[in-house]
């Protein structure tokens, strides 16, 4: 199978890799279901750690794979139910040459760099326009408090 | 009457009226004299102008515009139908942005490239970087990009995109390139015939959707495409599959309601017609928070889901008040709490504005298909009428015209009602409420006559359908734009 292929080869290239701000957790025998940690090294999610997971159709790469969070988090482009908006895995915007690392760099860079103009979560925009040292403390609240533990570096 | 077009496109004028087309045998000359009582006549505001097309036909209409674009431009074929497909293919919009600078919109397009592709030499063993496996550099094809990827991928790539009803805006697969992929190249990679033919469909599918002056026809598998110089809200007569269909929204006809309001009042409909008469027979608003309320057991003593306020179902005031005397809220009292009930008599007023048009339309509209069912009949007693050598079949015909004309005047009525539904109060309503009023009289009357033909005489039945008409066209020509 096209997925099961590059998927193993993408898995060992970020294994090899060394991508400081996630983590690929044990894997079961599914390929197509990743488990990972996303470790935030910037204010003020750096007070712990996310559990996301990527779920890859069996057309991957020639459909996107989704993303959900497994840990909650007070951001204003994910919601409640861990779902995230992010543009290069939606289906209209999706390449097939777009590798599974590079949409985890854009994750990365989405939870570090709130995008309030297309939020999910309104009253979480509003609150980082408005005020964003309220937002920040908040945030940082609300990881110590559900967020996971940071793995030892 | 202009057309443009070639001469053996079908054309069809939209009212149905027993005065033939002029055709060119009447040639202008002849037509001059007996115009004259035409000409003093005011436009019908129902008139529109427009042509069906069959597939090909269609095809070849957009193959000219094309060639002509190309012509005018000095382009290629995929450029001009990617401009004119980004301008709703009106040239004179689509020549206000390329006498700027063409070539950035070809770019801003995807038809050309930003920078000069660097091409890679061949010579050594290279991989697709889809499916990461090594290649011949040669089996790796690429668009004007130079992003290159092997056959299987190209493949998969388009035909799960056309899947998806992706046509036109098949591009390149790598990330950030929106180099678009032109019809030819698209083809070369899909091998089935199925794969082909639904790609070329969704192509033309996408033409026609981006097309100013082009609509498909709405009927079930019906396939013409309508064509209208000067696109409007008005009535196509579809002549193949007779359906009736606004060219603006291609929706069903609706004058003398337009698109909007009728969009409007179908979702209304579709929303709450079904829910509104339980809601207004079994429901209350919470005195507080406005919350509404079913009431689903026997005590009157409720509490708001809501906002948890306590209130009697029977006076609407506060419990607190029943405690031990719970009968005094029997007692009438002068003065009520005023504001609340405001609110619910506003919300009540609402609703029973809303049942009363919806009650009309609904009403009109079965009708209508009862009325079919006359027709049914009709023909069913003039073939009787006709074996027992009571006159011809053409003595008769006045009746199947006056059902005709009977269902296109209730048509319209039933249309007038979203009209006056969304009207704001005031003289124009009362005039056209008055105007509603005395067409939905004679249609009435008309209804009436037609089920008891045989009782009335053929001149009082024609009459009648005059009078009917009139109407329509008097409520059409104050109220509906031309």
């Amino acid at each position: 199978m096209a997925a099961t292929r590059r998927l193993t080869k993408e898995m060992t290239e970020i294994r090899k890799s060394a991508m400081t701000c996630f983590q690929i957790e044990e894997i079961d025998s599914n390929i197509l279901l990743w488990k990972g940690l996303i470790i935030p090294d910037s204010e003020p999610y750096n007070k712990g750690a996310f559990k996301i997971e990527m779920t890859f159709p069996a057309e991957y790469p020639f459909k996107p794979p989704k993303i959900t969070f497994k840990t909650k988090i007070y951001h204003p482009n994910i919601d409640e139910k861990g779902q995230v908006c992010l543009p290069i895995i939606q289906p209209e915007n999706w390449k097939p040459a777009t590798k599974a690392d590079q949409v985890i760099q854009a994750l990365v860079a989405l939870v570090q760099n709130p995008e309030p103009e297309h939020p999910l979560r309104g009253d979480l925009a509003e609150e980082y326009i408005k005020d964003v040292k309220r937002f920040n403390k908040n945030a940082e609240e609300y990881t110590k408090k559900y967020g996971e533990k940071r793995p030892a570096l | 009457m202009a057309q443009s077009l070639e001469e053996d496109y079908i054309y069809s004028d939209d009212d149905d009226d027993d005065d033939a087309d002029p055709n060119d045998y009447y040639g202008d000359e002849c037509m001059e004299e007996d115009q004259e009582p035409v000409d003093e006549r005011e436009p019908d505001p129902e008139h529109f102008d427009f042509k069906c097309l069959t597939v090909s036909e269609a095809k070849n209409f957009l193959d000219k515009q094309v060639q002509e674009t190309c012509g005018k431009l000095k382009v290629d074929k995929r450029s001009a139908q990617v401009l004119l497909m980004a301008h709703g293919w009106i040239f004179s919009e689509l020549e206000k942005r390329t006498e700027q600078d063409i070539s950035n919109l070809l770019i801003e397009k995807g038809v050309r490239a930003r920078n000069i592709p660097q091409v890679r030499k061949g010579g050594y063993v290279s991989s697709c970087s889809v499916c990461l496996q090594r290649k011949q550099p040669s089996d790796l094809k690429g668009l004007l990009c130079s992003h290159s990827f092997c056959k299987e991928c190209w493949s998969k790539h388009f035909e799960t995109l056309i899947n998806n009803g992706i046509a036109t805006d098949l591009q390149c697969m790598a990330s950030d390139c929106h180099i678009g992929a032109p019809e030819e190249f698209v083809l070369s990679f899909l091998e089935e015939d199925s794969h082909r033919q639904k790609y070329q469909k969704f192509v033309f599918r996408d033409y026609i959707k981006s097309h100013y002056n082009l609509r498909f026809c709405p009927g079930a598998d019906c396939s013409i495409v309508a064509y209208s110089e000067k696109p409007q809200s008005k009535r196509v007569d579809c002549i193949q599959c007779k359906t009736s269909f606004c060219f603006n929204c291609c929706g069903a006809y609706h004058a003398p309601t337009d698109c909007e309001t009728v969009k409007k009042w179908l979702m209304k409909c579709a929303d709450d017609s079904e829910t509104a008469n339980y809601i207004s027979a079994n429901t209350k608003d919470c005195p507080k928070c406005h919350a509404c309320i079913e009431k689903n057991g026997g005590c009157n003593h409720m509490q708001c889901s809501r906002c948890k306020y306590d209130f009697c179902w029977v006076c609407m005031g506060d419990w607190k008040s029943h405690g031990t005397e719970y009968y005094e809220c029997s007692r009438y009292k002068e003065n009520p709490n005023i504001v609340n009930e405001n609110a619910q008599v506003k919300a009540r007023e609402a609703l029973k504005k809303y049942l009363f048009y919806h009650g009309r339309w609904e009403n009109h509209a079965k009708s209508l298909q009862l009325e079919a069912v006359t027709l049914a009949n009709i023909n069913k007693r003039i073939q009787e009428k006709v074996m027992k050598n009571e006159g011809t079949w053409i003595d008769w015909q006045y009746l199947l015209n006056a059902a005709s004309l009977l269902a296109k005047c209730r048509y319209s009525l039933q249309y007038t009602y979203p009209y006056a539904y969304y009207l704001e109060s005031g003289a124009r309503k009362r005039l056209f409420e008055y105007q509603q009023a005395q067409l939905e009289a004679e249609i009435e009357n008309l209804s009436w006559k037609i089920e008891r033909a045989e009782k009335y005489q053929r001149g009082d039945l024609e009459n009648q359908m005059a009078v009917a008409e009139k109407r329509r066209q008097t409520l059409f020509k104050d109220f509906f734009p031309t």
